[in-house]
């Protein structure tokens, strides 16, 4: 059995790439799949200690988690339906008229 | 009934004569003239019964009741107060039977009439007071007065002007005094308060208390309360430098410059000085030619003085019928104030000489006016230069203004004394006694004759300017086109009246007054008062020894030759025409140049003192550092933060990537920074 | 009844205000709810005043009413009055219905301009009546909100700027204010924020920088209420644009308060000063001096009317500090009475701008011109008020400056005298005023002004016959002041 580390080396790196691609991409819909990575980096997490521990709660918060992320994507998307709609593209750059 | 119960109507009657004629004036004949002159002719016969008590008994009459903390209001009548309250319910009263008549066409008779009797209440007030305080009290209401009616007319710009100069001018003078007053009772609460024993009330600033503990206050402090009371005597009697503001006081109606701007308010400088004598020779000398007399009576008596001879040299070019005599009022006044400075060498008796002419000084001054005012009345111009030969139409107002003055001028006959009361008009016999037992006796033991030489040639001033004046009015042909007529009886009679004053007062009372005024201040040892400041004063007896055994003739027949001599040289100039006014008196004369703008006071007093330096530098500098640098500091520290938040609002993007960037950094550096710690 | 009579005088005005606001939504009812409720305030406050027993000991109060109220932090409900503030709370008492009774004929919010005049009056009751610390700090803030929306919603072109203006200003103030209250609090240790216990401890207190502290944070509070220069310029723009009830409550009532801080919370501390008490008084009376003489001046150079009345009061408030500072029985009884009788005769003149301002529509002093020729009522009373201020004896204002310069000089004589330096120029921007206001040929420019209305006129006589009656006869006022002011601890008497 691997050590509980490399799993959460991997879900770190996971959770590094969305966090990146959150900050610095353009498109709405790559930063909602950055989103989506970081949500699913936590999950690997959970199962990873609720294995280590042989526990239940990790995976109950893991089934939560996904519908969350099912949820969240679900009216991201909808927004972005109706920016694209408006704007005729994703770009968030644009989407700023929420400043001073 | 005892006149010590009923003296408190003299100044509160006129006072309800005030509320009643402003109250109801509109509805009542002449404006409600009626309740003033009642209410004075009352107040003045308590005061005939006030002297009458005095005179018999020698004994004062004191009346007093506190006021709050340790101060008093009450009534002083004592010989000096006694005469001088006669002298101003009785002119008061003639001046407002004239007004009656001369004010018949105002429709503002009501206020004329209401501020007159509070003008006579206040002068009243300054006139009785017990105390320093109240004094003062009355002294600012008489002043408001003054103002009130010197912008009677206030439609007319130049009359709401000199009412403002005039009590603004006073009113330095009347910070001195309040300055003195101060000191004054901060001496008597270090110095006097714990020499006082006894449990009986005690008021500090009531005349009795002061005198009675002269000797407890410091001299060098004593020199220095005088020469601001003084200061405040300046202001009020028009005295150099503050004299600037009487001759545009004759903006007001003419019976008011007769009664407040001659007869009354302007002496009560004088008034205060011989109220205060008893200070004023007690301070420290210097010595004069080995004899020490009290310094702040030398200031007096060379004020007054110059005063005297400097305001006179100015009647001489005016031609305004009441210019002329307000500079000769306030060269007169210079008299009487040069007469109290004689009293550094002659003690008390300096009072009686400096009193008696005010009190001469009063009747024909007003009469003047009065007759000024009956001119004007009738020729409607105030122009001397469009007046002539006005006798054969006015022959009464001539003839009373022709015995004024003589009076004014002096015109008597010397060496001639019957029970020793010298012969002639009253202002001979009051300034003949200022001039020879007062400035020349100063002389005689000073060796010092600047007083004397400013007494004799404002006399001989005093004389080319009055008759100057009579001659172009009364003679000569006429200039105008106008035509005027006599002026009715209620006026006529009250010139007819002050002109038999002005003749005849003087002699009648001579003696007696001298003796019943010179004698105020017996109780209160002036001889020893003086010897406080190391002065020695001369008594009666060897007065009269230097009068009678060491003056040669020439002094006394000096006073008259000059007033002669100068009613010669007016009838040359401005009667014979002999000599041609326009050649000396012309735009190109230098010295004429210099008296017709009357010194550059203007220029002085107005533009450089009031408007540049108190408005233009004192005020504008208030101002700008109030706007720019007070609140420009408030309005920085706004304007900072401001700026800041301007500058710092635009980390708001609206850009979520930013703020997530910012967060995930911000959390970065956190756990950086924790980890170098060691925390984790 | 006597005992709880102060808070009837304080809540009544309060509840007044609820119903005006709530149910009289006409003018007339409003302005007759609001003078009812003042009125009472009034009759009451007469009531306890003729029964002021005078002679009683130093931090000794009359008619006390004392409820705990947050027990743990020792903060109660504590009311009382004594001689220094007996004679302000009958100021508040008298101007109050004068100026509701002047603004009779106000239109715009007639329901809550009544119910914040009410309120305001309230807070200045409280101030003067409170003896527990918070609750003195609660009123003293409960003032300020009324005011402000009487400037901010009532006031003039520039009112947003005066208003925020003066909230800032006397906030900040009351912040350090109450910072200094909370030192002497935690300091002192005795759990109570009664303000005679915290007097009493206040010497206690171990180190000398601690007092002296907590002293100029008490002191920089009342100091910019007063104002001070230069503390000073919230208040011409706030007058200037506050509409006429604001400002005479303002000049009436508001500064005094800074000054009765002062003498209730201050000179009780003066002996408490330690080695810094010459420093202190030496500050004092410089800021005194500075006010009188600056203020004189800046009012001199104003163009509008209100302005420089505005300065005139930051001199007058100057002779308040004055007295204070020289602490001998006369300057401070003397600077007590100027605070009285600075409010009688300020509310005229502010009353006679109000009313130049409102019948010929500008106060700037050169565009007027010979209005006594058309309104004889006006300038007879504002004549009257003026001489008042310029302290022309007989009137209020002199007896109080007399006292305070003449006790100055006996412990200051160096800034009495070069406070007196200030007279002349006060007469001369008030006889200025008057000159190109009143005098002259009337300017034609200005249309056809109407004298005083009837509900003009009454409250201004009132006041110019009380400037009068208390110049002539200072009587039991003078009295009340003059012990309260010979019972301070140290005195000079």
């Amino acid at each position: 059995m691997l050590p509980v580390s490399y799993y959460l080396i991997v879900a770190a790196i996971i959770f590094s790439i969305g966090a990146y691609g959150v900050m610095t991409l353009r498109s709405g819909i790559m930063i909602m799949m950055c989103v989506e990575l970081m949500l699913n980096s936590a999950n690997i997490n959970l199962i990873a200690f609720a294995s280590h521990f042989s526990q239940v709660n990790g995976h109950v918060f893991v089934l939560f988690s996904i519908a969350l992320a099912a949820a969240e994507a679900a009216i991201g998307f909808a927004i972005l339906m109706s920016i694209f709609r408006s704007k005729n593209n994703v770009n968030i750059d644009n989407m700023n008229i929420l400043r001073w | 009934m005892a006149v010590d119960n009923i003296v408190y109507l003299i100044p509160a009657l006129p006072v309800l004569a005030f509320v009643l004629t402003l109250a109801f004036g509109k509805k009542l004949p002449s404006g409600g003239g009626y309740i003033p002159i009642l209410a004075i002719a009352i107040s003045c016969i308590i005061s005939i019964l006030a002297f009458l008590q005095i005179y018999k008994t020698g004994t004062p009459i004191e009346v007093s009741a506190p006021w709050f903390s340790v101060l008093n209001v009450g009534i002083l009548i004592d010989p000096l107060a006694s005469v001088m309250l006669l002298m101003v319910t009785f002119v008061s009263l003639l001046i407002h039977i004239y007004a009656i008549g001369y004010m018949a066409h105002d429709p503002a008779k009501p206020r004329y009439f209401a501020e007159t009797a509070l003008f006579t209440a206040a002068m009243l007030g300054v006139v009785l007071s017990d105390n320093i305080l109240q004094l003062f009290i009355s002294w600012e209401l008489v002043g408001l007065c003054s103002y009130l009616l010197i912008g009677f007319w206030f439609r007319k710009p130049t009359a709401a002007a000199a009412g403002k100069k005039a009590f603004l001018t006073t009113r330095v003078g009347d910070v001195l005094f309040l300055a003195g007053i101060v000191i004054l009772y901060s001496n008597m609460v270090e110095h006097v308060l714990p020499h006082i024993t006894g449990n009986e009330t005690v008021y500090l600033l009531q005349f009795s208390t002061i005198f009675e503990n002269i000797h407890h206050i410091p001299s060098g402090q004593l020199t220095i309360i005088t020469l601001l009371f003084f200061g405040g005597a300046v202001g009020k009697s028009g005295q150099f430098p503050l004299h600037v503001w009487l001759p545009d006081a004759m903006e007001g109606p003419t019976t008011v410059s007769a009664l407040i701007h001659a007869a009354t308010m302007v002496t009560a400088g004088v008034y205060l000085v011989a109220r205060t004598f008893p200070m004023f020779i007690a301070s420290p000398g210097v010595e004069l030619a080995g004899i020490t007399i009290p310094a702040t009576l030398t200031v007096v008596a060379y004020i007054g003085g110059f005063t005297a001879l400097f305001a006179s040299t100015m009647g001489l070019v005016m031609n305004d019928i009441k210019r002329v005599l307000a500079f000769s009022t306030i060269s007169q006044l210079g008299y009487m104030m040069l007469a109290l400075g004689m009293g550094s060498v002659i003690g008390a008796a300096a009072v009686g000489f400096a009193m008696f002419h005010l009190i001469n000084h009063a009747f024909f001054k007003a009469c003047l006016f009065l007759c000024a005012g009956s001119v004007i009345h009738s020729t409607g111009t105030n122009d001397l230069r469009e007046m002539g030969g006005l006798m054969s139409k006015m022959k009464i107002t001539g003839i009373t203004m022709l015995f004024a003055s003589l009076a004014l001028a002096g015109i008597g006959i010397p060496f001639l004394k019957i029970a020793g009361t010298p012969i002639g008009t009253s202002g001979f016999v009051s300034k003949d006694a200022i001039i020879v037992e007062g400035t020349y006796v100063f002389a005689h033991m000073t060796n010092d004759w600047i007083p004397f030489a400013f007494g004799i040639l404002a006399a001989l001033l005093t004389a080319i300017y009055t008759f100057r004046l009579w001659f172009m009015a009364f003679t000569g042909k006429p200039r105008q086109e106008r035509h005027p007529h006599e002026s009715p009886a209620t006026m006529t009679g009250v010139l007819s009246v002050l002109a038999a004053f002005a003749l005849v007062f003087g002699m009648l009372t001579f003696v007696p007054f001298l003796d019943f005024v010179g004698h105020t201040y017996d109780h209160h040892e002036i001889e020893h008062l003086a010897g406080l400041g190391g002065n020695h004063i001369i008594d009666h007896h060897e007065l009269h020894h230097i009068i009678t055994e060491e003056t040669s003739p020439i002094i006394f027949l000096l006073p008259v030759i000059v007033g002669v001599g100068g009613l010669l040289l007016a009838w040359v100039i401005y009667n014979r025409r002999w000599i041609n006014v326009a050649s000396i008196g012309n735009m190109k004369n230098p010295l004429f140049v210099i008296l017709a703008k009357r010194y550059y006071q203007h220029e002085i007093f107005i533009e450089l003192i009031s408007l540049k330096f108190t408005y233009g530098v004192l005020a504008l500098t208030s101002e700008f550092s109030d706007r720019k640098i007070v609140d420009g500091i408030i309005n920085g520290i706004s304007s900072f933060f401001i700026g800041g938040a301007e500058v710092l609002k635009k980390i708001q993007t609206g850009v979520v990537q930013n703020y997530a960037t910012a967060t995930v950094l911000g959390v970065g550096l956190l756990a950086l920074i924790l980890s170098f710690r060691g925390v984790i | 009844m006597m005992d709880y009579v102060l808070s009837l005088i304080l809540f009544i005005p309060l509840i007044g205000a609820a119903l005006t606001l709530l149910f009289a939504k006409s003018r007339e009812s409003a302005r007759i709810v609001a003078l009812t409720a003042s009125a009472i305030s009034f009759v009451l406050t007469i009531m306890i005043y003729l029964q002021f027993k005078s002679g009683l000991a130093f931090l000794e109060f009359q008619f006390i009413d004392k409820i705990p109220w947050m027990s743990s932090m020792g903060i109660s409900y504590y009311l009382g009055v004594d001689g220094v503030s007996m004679p302000l709370i009958l100021l508040n008492a008298i101007l109050c219905p004068l100026t509701i009774i002047y603004v009779w004929g106000e239109n715009k919010q007639p329901n809550q301009f009544f119910a914040l005049i009410l309120v305001l009056q309230a807070g200045v009751f409280g101030v003067f009546m409170a003896l527990d610390f918070f609750l003195f700090y609660i009123f003293w803030e409960l003032t300020l909100i009324p005011l402000y929306f009487l400037i901010s919603i009532w006031g003039g072109p520039n009112k947003d700027y005066a208003a925020i203006k003066f909230f800032i200003y006397t906030h900040v103030a009351s912040l350090v204010m109450v910072l200094g209250i909370f030192a002497l609090y935690f300091s002192t240790g005795v759990n109570t924020f009664e303000i005679p216990v915290l007097l009493q401890a206040f010497s206690d207190i171990a180190s000398p920088e601690m007092r002296v502290s907590i002293f100029l944070a008490l002191f920089f509070g009342f100091l910019v209420k007063m104002p001070t220069v230069p503390f000073h310029t919230w208040l011409p723009d706030a007058h200037v644009e506050a509409p006429t009830a604001g400002s005479v409550l303002l000049a009436g009532v508001l500064l005094k308060m800074g000054g009765y801080g002062l003498f209730r919370v201050l000179l009780p501390m003066m002996e408490g000063l330690g080695p810094y008490r010459e420093n202190i008084v030496t500050l004092m009376a410089t800021l005194a001096v500075v006010s009188i003489l600056y203020a004189t001046f800046a009012a001199l150079a104003q163009k509008d009317l209100k302005k420089m009345v505005a300065y005139s009061s930051v001199a007058h408030m100057g002779y308040v500090m004055l007295g204070a500072a020289a602490f001998n029985y006369m300057s401070v009884s003397g600077a007590m009475f100027q605070q009285f009788s600075h409010g009688l005769i300020t509310a005229v003149l502010f009353m006679s701008v109000g009313v130049i301002q409102h019948s010929v529509h500008t106060r700037i002093i050169g565009d007027l011109g010979g209005l006594a020729d058309r309104m004889p009522k006006l300038a007879f009373l504002m004549m009257c008020g003026f001489m008042a201020s310029l302290g022309l004896p007989a009137m209020s204002g002199f007896v109080a400056e007399f006292m305070v310069l003449t006790g100055s000089y006996l412990t200051l004589p160096t800034y009495a005298l070069v406070a007196m330096l200030g007279i002349v120029a006060t007469a001369g921007y008030h006889l200025w005023a008057m000159q190109r206001a009143m005098f002259g040929g009337y300017n034609e420019k200005l249309g056809e002004p109407h004298d005083l209305a009837t509900f003009e006129m009454v409250p201004m006589a009132i006041l110019v016959l009380l400037i009068i009656l208390f110049g002539v006869y200072p009587g039991s006022v003078m009295e009340m002041f003059e012990h309260a002011s010979t019972i301070i601890p140290g005195v000079m008497i």
